[in-house]
């Protein structure tokens, strides 16, 4: 099926199966690797992508489903070499061990900071919850969230 | 054994799809491919069952290009929320918090926001699993089902509609457009309640109650209980010790009592022993009724 | 004692270098790897728990334009997977394909195909027959007569073994007099059993191999070793060692379950030479959980103490159930004495180990290799002895720990030092005064629906195997640092970072001695080809061994470099000194005393060039002088909902002896994501079996398979973590390890704080609400 995705900023033309995985295409055939496989069935978050500006999981989503829409993976978040703060926060704060759930981390992080640009300490957990990580315990990911809140508000 | 054929990394099926524009044109492409067809709506419960070879539909047929199925309004009959409004639109949405906060409270439970983006209430009953959130809270608020098939539209209750372990009442082209949640009576307070192993998990119970004080004392009373029989039911002996009684501790406790008598788990349902929920059943809805009674006072 | 204001660079925050990577999603790791004309590969995986192959028909597959693989197809030898022990402490009980299933998930075959869904397809299409024979799921059971024999022989280094009662390998050591302990005037004895965690790392097990013109092979795979990985592609395959390169790449995670080559990288081998064309695999989350799991044990311990409050000396039986495959198990039954004689000062000590084979996934080392399972029965007992001795929990820890100056096993008999650095006595004295531990509640004083209480609980873990003298664990590394022509630094080494930011450390650790920011120093990503060997990154060697291995390094690069800026100032070499200017940003070498005499590392570099003297470089193996402990303590405070047994954590006060902190923001993550786990591995985690399919109740689910979100976990501000102010004075800088001791004493203290709230002890993990409500069901009536 010939579909037309947009993809970080860039109409692209797919010819895909109807079971093909928005994860898969855009690793696959675009090398965007920065989304990740963790899990496959929603629970790790290590795929988290913006569809139309909306946090989901791109393991859980048809690329035929995509057809006509916008995408946004972890490799359209830094404006060229200029990161963003979000990013910055992370590596301030300490919050990247491993680093692979990292990008799935920081797109949930954009969703919340933008519906929410003061959230508490509460509602980012909560907000975070569907991100696994292993590695961290996620004390040094909340005080990123919080340091790259007080970066966009300022 | 399905250890090699279970591939969550692709969609390990391979199907026709299908992305009809209207009911109609939906109706006729389920009514043709029968048990071969299935929906895609939010695709959360969908896709990862075709991962794990516990679904393998001919045909997938995409209904969320049929534009009147995903709102959220409010008519004299009460709130319609359409199968295919999203849960985080439920969860957020100005108009479900302030008139029926328990639907906007029992969504906000599921999955992570992620999922609750995707995720729609349709596809949360018609997965019918014994542990479906909305499940209980819409039977708490008697809330009505819409189907649409070949002979048009048809309305049910939720408990006509919502069968459990995978079942629901639908037949062959039929699929479901959405409920009508009657406005709970006036002062009306209510709570949903969940317990998982984590956080982030199915319920191993759940309980909604709505309720309403009169001189102190209950007056209307919904409690519905899930995860514990294969569909959410509603205790109706809990709810009769209830009414017309100051909701002190000891009422709670003895009305408790008859929550955990309806405890009716599967057999072959491994994730507790009955004993677990039976015990726990009655502490959420010590919990669930002692928020709503905190509610309904605060709207006095 | 030296410690943190002295230094220019360590105990600062200084960022990751990778951070910019991974924050941009650019870092590759394995399982993002693809090459051109690369095939994807698919593993046929036993469905059975024990079954024979008796017959494999792959035509169907092949007739889809497949590559497939069988055992006949793959070299006939027998290994092990791990290889840090002495090769006279190996046992080899692995193929790359089992001829047998052993467990359900066992690799028995393999394709690789165009794309994952052909080779999907093509991996259905293989038509098995299979002779299901007995099986067994416990470890006790296993052992009884008439249950199968899951391997009749297997090898210790080239010698065939008979194996009885299913049981892979044994250990015995006594030392003391029994006298001590049967004068004991207390004595308990229980049987405790644990949980069997899945590591659920985020990266599942993937590599890529790549065959050469030359017959040998590239790899790009999970792994904790790159050395050791070649290694063992050379022993299985016969491949050269020189034509077998092994690359690193950035790991997502492993805490111990890449220390042995996995499977995939084995089968990976043989498919890519047989297709003549790069293969990838990596596993799904399925396939990954029925692919490694955690050592599961049971124990029997006894423990004396006499009435004023000293131990008298203890006895363990331990049967570690290894499932089907020996990966480390024989060292690990040293490993477990050597934890439990360790904590606490035992006069006479008795253990009988045992590991037994079981079908199910077989065991690997998870983070902390059986202390965290040690210390759990240790630090639950230790409670319930001080309270049979009337005393606190704390002080009679206080009383008995093995501190500095003690002799210290370690990981086993044969790994044994003295302790010369111990801030134990700090860290339960201050956090006590934290917590206002000796006014904590008591159990039999709670009787409503929420129960609060505390718990303490210590530990330590070694930093690296290695100690003074020579064992039967192979634990050196090594690194090279070179200048190069602009006067910056490439550091290379083949120890692999996890994640926990140990290479960070060693930078750091180069900077420190050559008086540069950390940024002129940079980290290269080496291979087998380009650096000399370094065992594997585990034991919490990283900052020990390889930080030791790199200030090695960065000394010989400093004397070089005194050497050419001698020539350059026309001083004696060991007359010029080196400072940093901070104005300029540049490091200078100058000769003391002479005003207007000096050149920066910049100048040096170039005028080396210039002038034909060559490149200032080191390369050195390393064997670390030790294996000091470092020692970590929590106090937990939880509240139990006695209607739901939902345990919820209230405060968590962490105290951490790591020698100097070089960098204090790593550091107290490690402490974080250690208690995370080991909170998880208290109250969560576990793979039970269903007997009659022998397979995993959660079908490798990770839905089933529940571990803590951000919502699980405590507030940041009830969170404290703190540092002893200790100095090990065989560590470079006086630094110690810290990845697994911040995990060991977890499990013990938060069963502690739960057995405070409720009055009830538990014997078993993991410690569910169903549990603690039966308990409390049992208790109460």
């Amino acid at each position: 099926m010939e579909i037309e995705i947009t993809i970080n900023g860039r109409k692209r033309q797919f010819d895909v199966e109807p079971n093909k995985l928005l994860l898969n295409l855009v690793r696959d055939e675009l090398y965007l690797t920065g989304t990740k496989y963790g899990c496959g069935i929603g629970e790790c978050g290590a795929c988290t992508v913006h569809l139309d500006g909306q946090a989901v999981l791109a393991c859980m989503v048809l690329a035929v489903d995509a057809d006509g829409r916008s995408v946004t993976t972890i490799e359209g978040v830094a404006d060229g070499e200029k990161l963003d703060p979000v990013q910055e926060a992370y590596i301030e704060e300490g919050a990247i061990q491993c680093g692979f759930c990292t990008p799935g981390f920081i797109m949930t992080t954009k969703a919340l900071l933008k519906e929410n640009p003061d959230p508490s300490e509460a509602e980012i957990r909560e907000y975070l919850k569907g991100n696994y990580c292993r590695c961290t315990g996620y004390v040094n990911i909340i005080n990123a969230v919080q340091s790259a809140a007080k970066k966009l508000r300022s | 054994m399905s250890i090699n054929k279970t591939n969550t990394h692709i969609v390990p099926v391979d199907f026709e799809y299908h992305a009809p524009g209207s009911l109609d044109e939906a109706v006729a492409l389920l009514d043709k491919y029968g048990d071969d067809a299935a929906i895609l709506a939010g695709g959360t419960d969908l896709i990862p069952h075709m991962k794990q070879r516990k679904a393998e539909p001919k045909h997938i047929v995409n209904i969320k290009r049929i534009p009147e199925l995903a709102c959220i309004d409010e008519t004299t009959e009460g709130i319609t929320i359409g199968a295919l409004a999203k849960l985080r639109a439920v969860e957020l949405s100005p108009l479900i918090r302030e008139k029926a906060p328990l639907l906007s409270e029992a969504a906000g439970s599921i999955g992570s926001v992620q999922i609750r983006n995707l995720g729609t209430v349709g596809g949360n009953i018609c997965n019918a699993s014994p542990s479906a959130d909305m499940a209980t809270a819409l039977m708490a608020l008697d809330a009505k089902v819409h189907a649409y098939g070949k002979d048009g539209a048809r309305t049910y209750t939720i408990s006509e509609f919502f069968q459990g372990g995978g079942d629901v009442r639908l037949e062959k082209g039929e699929f479901l457009t959405g409920f009508t949640v009657p406005h709970p009576p006036e002062g009306a307070g209510s709570a949903f309640e969940k317990v998982g192993w984590t956080t982030f998990d199915i319920a191993t119970v759940n309980v909604a109650a709505v309720l309403t004080l009169k001189g102190g004392k209950i007056d209307h009373c919904n409690i519905a209980l899930g995860a514990c029989s294969p569909a959410p039911i509603r205790v109706a002996l809990a709810e009769e010790i209830l009414r017309g009684k100051e909701p002190t501790d000891e009422v709670l406790e003895e009305a408790m009592e008859f929550v955990a008598a309806c405890v009716e788990p599967r057999e072959r349902w491994r994730r507790a022993p009955p004993e677990y929920r039976r015990r726990s059943s009655q502490a959420l809805a010590v919990d669930a009724v002692s928020r709503a009674v905190e509610q309904a006072r605060r709207k006095q | 004692m030296v410690q943190g204001n002295d230094f220019k660079v360590l105990g600062k925050k200084t960022i990751r270098k990778d951070g910019i990577a991974k924050v941009t999603g650019q870092e590759i790791f394995a399982s993002d790897m693809t090459l051109p004309n690369m095939m994807y590969g698919r593993i046929l995986k036993s469905p059975h728990a024990h079954a024979r192959v008796k017959s494999m028909d792959v035509s169907r597959a092949e007739g889809m334009g497949a590559i497939t693989l069988t055992p006949t197809e793959i070299p006939n030898v027998k290994y092990c997977p791990r290889l840090v022990s002495v090769p006279s402490s190996t046992y080899k009980d692995w193929k790359v394909l089992a001829e047998k299933g052993h467990y359900v998930g066992e690799p028995i075959g393999a394709v690789a195909a165009e794309s994952e869904e052909e080779a999907q397809r093509a991996l259905e299409a293989i038509e098995v027959e299979y002779e299901v024979l007995g099986a067994s799921f416990d470890a006790l059971d296993a052992m009884k007569p008439g249950a199968e024999a899951i391997h009749e022989q297997i090898y210790l280094d080239e010698d065939l073994l008979d194996v009885e009662s299913n049981i892979g390998c044994q250990l015995d050591i006594t030392e003391g007099d029994p006298a001590s302990l049967e004068a004991a005037d207390y004595v308990i004895e229980r049987t405790y059993r644990t949980n069997r965690r899945y590591h659920n790392q985020l990266e599942t097990k993937s590599v890529v191999v790549r065959p050469e013109p030359d017959g040998g092979v590239s790899i790009w795979s999970t792994t904790q070793t790159i050395h050791n990985t070649r290694l063992l592609i050379h022993e299985i395959y016969g491949i050269p060692m020189g034509k077998i390169r092994v690359y690193k790449v950035a790991l997502g995670g492993s805490f111990g379950s890449s220390i042995h080559v996995n499977p995939v990288t084995n089968v990976a081998v043989g498919l890519a030479l047989k297709a003549r064309r790069p293969v990838k695999i990596s596993y799904t989350r399925e396939e990954d959980m029925r692919d490694h799991c955690s050592y599961q044990m049971i124990f029997k311990l006894k423990l004396g103490a006499y009435k004023d409050g000293t131990l008298a000396g203890g006895e363990l039986e331990a049967y570690l159930d290894i499932g089907a495959h020996q990966i480390q198990a024989y060292p690990l039954l040293g490993c477990v004495v050597g934890w439990w004689v360790s904590l606490y000062k035992l006069p006479y000590k008795g253990y009988k180990g045992k590991a037994v084979y079981t079908n199910k996934v077989p065991s690997c080392a998870f983070r902390g290799y059986g202390n965290p399972q040690i210390s759990w029965v240790v630090e639950t007992m230790m409670d319930e002895l001080a309270g049979k001795v009337g005393v606190d929990p704390l002080d009679f820890r206080l009383k008995n720990y093995i501190g500095e100056g003690d002799l210290f096993w370690g990981q086993g008999p044969s790994v044994k030092s003295i302790i010369q650095s111990c801030g134990v006595e700090e860290i339960l004295t201050k956090g006590a005064e934290m917590v206002d531990w000796y006014n904590r509640p008591k159990p039999e004083e709670q009787t409503g629906r929420f129960r609060r209480g505390w718990g303490v609980g210590r530990g330590y873990h070694t930093s690296s195997a290695g100690a003074p003298v020579p064992s039967a664990i192979v634990d050196f590394g090594g690194a090279m640092l070179k200048m190069n022509e602009d006067g910056t630094f490439d550091y290379v080494s083949a120890l692999m970072d996890h994640g926990c930011g140990t290479q960070e450390a060693h930078v750091k650790i180069v900077a420190e001695e050559l008086e540069v920011p950390v940024e002129k120093v940079n980290i290269i990503k080496g291979d087998t080809g380009t650096t000399i060997y370094d065992v594997c990154t585990h034991a919490s060697r990283g900052v020990y061994s390889g930080g030791g291995a790199a200030l090695k390094v960065a000394g010989k690069v400093k004397e070089g470099i005194r050497e050419f800026a001698a020539r350059i100032l026309d001083a004696y070499p060991h007359a010029v000194r080196i400072r940093y200017d901070e104005e300029t940003g540049d490091t200078v070498v100058y000769a003391e005393g002479i005003e207007g005499r000096e050149v920066t590392y910049r100048e040096i570099a170039e005028t080396a060039r210039h002038k034909n003297w060559g490149t200032v470089a080191a390369l050195e193996s390393y064997r670390q002088p030790s294996c000091p402990p470092h020692f970590t303590g929590y106090f937990v405070e939880v509240e139990v909902d006695t209607w739901t047994g939902k345990v919820k954590l209230l405060r968590v006060v962490a105290g951490a002896d790591i020698g100097t902190v070089i960098n204090p923001m790593l550091a107290a993550g490690q402490v974080h994501g250690g208690f995370a786990q080991g909170w998880s591995m208290t109250v969560l985690e576990d793979t039970p079996y269903d007997p009659e399919d022998g397979d995993l109740v959660n079908r490798g689910s990770v839905a089933n398979y529940k571990v803590p979100t951000t919502t699980d976990l405590l507030d940041l501000e009830d969170l404290t973590v703190f540092f002893a102010d200790t100095y090990e004075p065989t560590g470079p800088f006086g630094a110690k390890g810290i990845g697994e001791g911040a995990l060991n004493p977890v499990a013990g203290t938060v069963a502690n704080a739960i057995q405070n709230a409720l009055g009830v002890r538990f014997f078993q993990l993991p410690i569910t609400p169903i549990r603690i409500l039966e308990a409390l069901r049992e208790k109460e009536g």
